[in-house]
């Protein structure tokens, strides 16, 4: 009698680790499998792309492909700040197409010897598939009244940023806000830096990327938030956006580089890879970029969206010597040599 | 000493708890209680269906069988290698005896981070071995061969620790007795030992499935986070949380809590019911 009890009792663990081995096994019993598996692409993307790959692109390329007959394809996709994409790209993930959020992200890619150099420069414009500029979110009913970078300075301010390590959205705000004071003004290049010092004193908190900076804005975290215009046009279009986008007279507009992975695309996949790189800047794919709140290269189709704002004086990075000289002189000299170690701005 | 406490006694001392365990409850209402209730406040916020539809998209789907996967091999796999090394160290006597036996504990001191770089140099394509590997085109990292290694890896003390006691304290006699009347020692192991564990290895598979349901630190990094390839459970919740989409990353984080919850109610129902 000893010995039944416990076996009725350990029928009950038994059934149900046997149902969860079931199901956790389903998809791949013989049976319930119907075809072959399709082809795949494997796409890593920065932190924001998640929503309009996922929604719109990757949906749009597979009925594409398969009205010209390439047959079901499918997307296998990873999305995280640009900096992590490009360190697991460096670490052998197996990339094959990655978006990133700046040329100099692909560059160390090509340091490393993973693409060759300057590759991205031979697909359509430069690689670069779409922009948006960089803006400042506050909360509703902008309490501080923040109108442009310069409010940021203020002493009380609170302010939510992504980490420039991890974050390419991170080093675009830093552009942004070196630029937003050193345009147009006598000081040039201090002003720049005075206007640094005066954001980065506030910062009250570092996420590893521009979406997961904007989940703590989100979470209730600080005054204002420095992030990408597409953050705020993407949460208002699904209706949860609980702050105000403010746009400063000056600001940076970011453009997002393509690369491609050739040493991880099989010969076989490689007309498959090269057509959806293709896709990326058709009319169709960038429309898409338009209604996801991107702004397309091309810029009538930006006409689509009325939810666009307005920038007095949008400027590039090309107006300071492009990104191998930017990261240089304004993020590693200026913010992290100067700003960073200032006493102030501890 | 407890054998002296009567029946009286510890009813008497029944009546005096509760202002102790009303602190304990005031303690852990904060700390442990009310956030795990908040996880399912969240998760079923929009209502059955909407936690259905986040619980019914194909990568959570995917996360939740495919950690389950990984939980069952792991729980497998370390339970052959955790009997054996515990049998080994229980059963023979041999220099660097003490040494091993720290060695295979190791992995539970060890931070989960630091166990994923280390793989991650050691068979990662620029890793010591995966250098080597590549050219033949095998990858262990960043696929699902990675995601088991580590889980092996960060685990493997559970089986352990469930098992030896059990084996230090079984009787050798019985084991000597099987051998005298001819039985090998597979035979001994088959017949004599491995009834006895039976307990031990069900309560050191369990914890070792439940750990491994929720591993993120080695698993962040081997991995390389790819959905509906290995993307595990706890990544999926990390990678929703972060782009905001709460709801999704609630609805999987509520199943694998009632799992762990589960998992966990039989353990101390198997434990308690032998320690009785």
């Amino acid at each position: 009698m000893e010995t039944m009890q416990p076996r009725r009792r350990e029928l009950l663990p038994a059934m149900l680790f046997a149902a969860l081995l079931v199901y956790a096994a389903w998809p791949w019993l013989p049976f319930s499998r119907a075809a072959a598996a399709p082809p795949t692409i494997v796409f890593y993307g920065f932190s924001i792309l998640a929503d309009v790959m996922q929604e719109g692109i990757f949906p749009a390329f597979q009925k594409q492909w398969a009205a010209e007959g390439g047959g079901p394809v499918e997307f296998v996709s990873s999305f995280g700040g640009s900096g992590t994409v490009t360190n697991q790209v460096i670490m052998g993930v197996p990339a094959q197409v990655a978006l990133l959020s700046l040329e100099s992200d692909a560059d160390r890619l090509a340091g490393a010897g993973v693409v060759a150099p300057d590759s991205w420069k031979q697909l359509p414009n430069a690689g670069v598939v779409n922009l948006t500029p960089f803006i400042i979110l506050v909360r509703p009913g902008n309490p501080l009244h923040i109108r442009d970078f310069q409010d940021l300075t203020r002493r009380g301010v609170r302010i939510v940023h992504p980490d420039p390590a991890t974050s390419g959205g991170a080093n675009w705000a830093i552009v942004a806000e070196y630029g937003a004071g050193a345009r147009g003004q006598p000081g040039g290049p201090a002003a720049g830096e005075a206007m640094l010092a005066g954001v980065w004193k506030n910062v009250v908190a570092q996420a590893a990327s521009a979406r997961a900076a904007r989940t703590q804005f989100e979470n209730g975290f600080g005054d204002a938030l420095v992030t990408y215009e597409q953050e705020a046009i993407s949460d208002r279009q699904r209706g949860k956006l609980a702050a105000v986008p403010v746009y400063p007279s000056r600001t940076i507009l970011s453009e997002h580089t393509l690369v491609v992975v050739d040493r991880n695309v099989r010969p076989r996949d490689r007309a498959l890879v090269a057509s959806f790189v293709r896709f990326l800047w058709s009319e169709e794919a960038q429309r898409i970029f338009v209604k996801f709140g991107f702004r397309s290269v091309h810029e009538p189709w930006n006409a689509d969206n009325p939810a666009f704002g307005t920038i007095a004086d949008p400027f590039r990075i090309a107006d300071f010597g492009g990104w191998r000289k930017a990261r240089r002189e304004i993020v590693d000299d200026i913010w992290k040599e100067r700003v960073m170690k200032r006493p102030a701005a501890r | 000493m407890t054998a002296t406490v009567t029946h009286a006694e510890l009813a008497r001392r029944g009546d005096r708890a509760a202002v102790p365990v009303a602190i304990v409850l005031l303690v852990l209402l904060p700390l442990i209680l009310m956030p795990l209730a908040a996880v399912f406040v969240f998760a079923f916020r929009g209502g059955p269906d909407a936690f259905l539809g986040a619980l019914g998209s194909r990568e959570a789907q995917f996360a939740l069988r495919f950690s389950l996967l990984i939980a069952f091999a792991t729980a497998g796999i370390n339970a052959v290698l955790g009997t054996y090394t515990a049998y080994v160290l229980s059963r023979y006597r041999f220099r660097g005896e003490r040494p091993l036996g720290i060695l295979v504990n190791l992995p539970v001191a060890i931070p989960t981070v630091v166990v994923g770089t280390s793989l991650l140099l050691l068979w990662g394509p620029i890793g010591l071995f995966g250098r080597l590997l590549e050219p033949f085109g095998l990858q262990p990292m960043f696929a699902p061969a990675g995601v088991l290694l580590a889980h092996l890896f960060v685990t493997f003390p559970y089986m352990l620790g469930a098992v030896k006691p059990v084996l230090d304290e079984a009787q050798e006699t019985y084991e000597e007795a099987a051998r005298t009347i001819g039985a090998n020692r597979w035979q001994t192991f088959r017949w004599i030992i491995l009834p006895a564990l039976k307990g031990g290895l069900f309560s050191g598979a369990l914890l070792t499935f439940a750990h491994s349901l929720g591993e993120f630190g080695a698993t962040v990094l081997v991995s390389g986070n790819l959905r509906l390839r290995t993307q595990t459970a706890p990544l999926y919740i990390f990678a929703q949380f972060e782009a905001g989409n709460i709801a999704a990353a609630n609805a999987v984080a509520a199943v694998l809590a009632t799992l762990s919850f589960v998992i966990f109610f039989f353990l101390l129902r198997y434990t308690g019911r032998r320690s009785r």
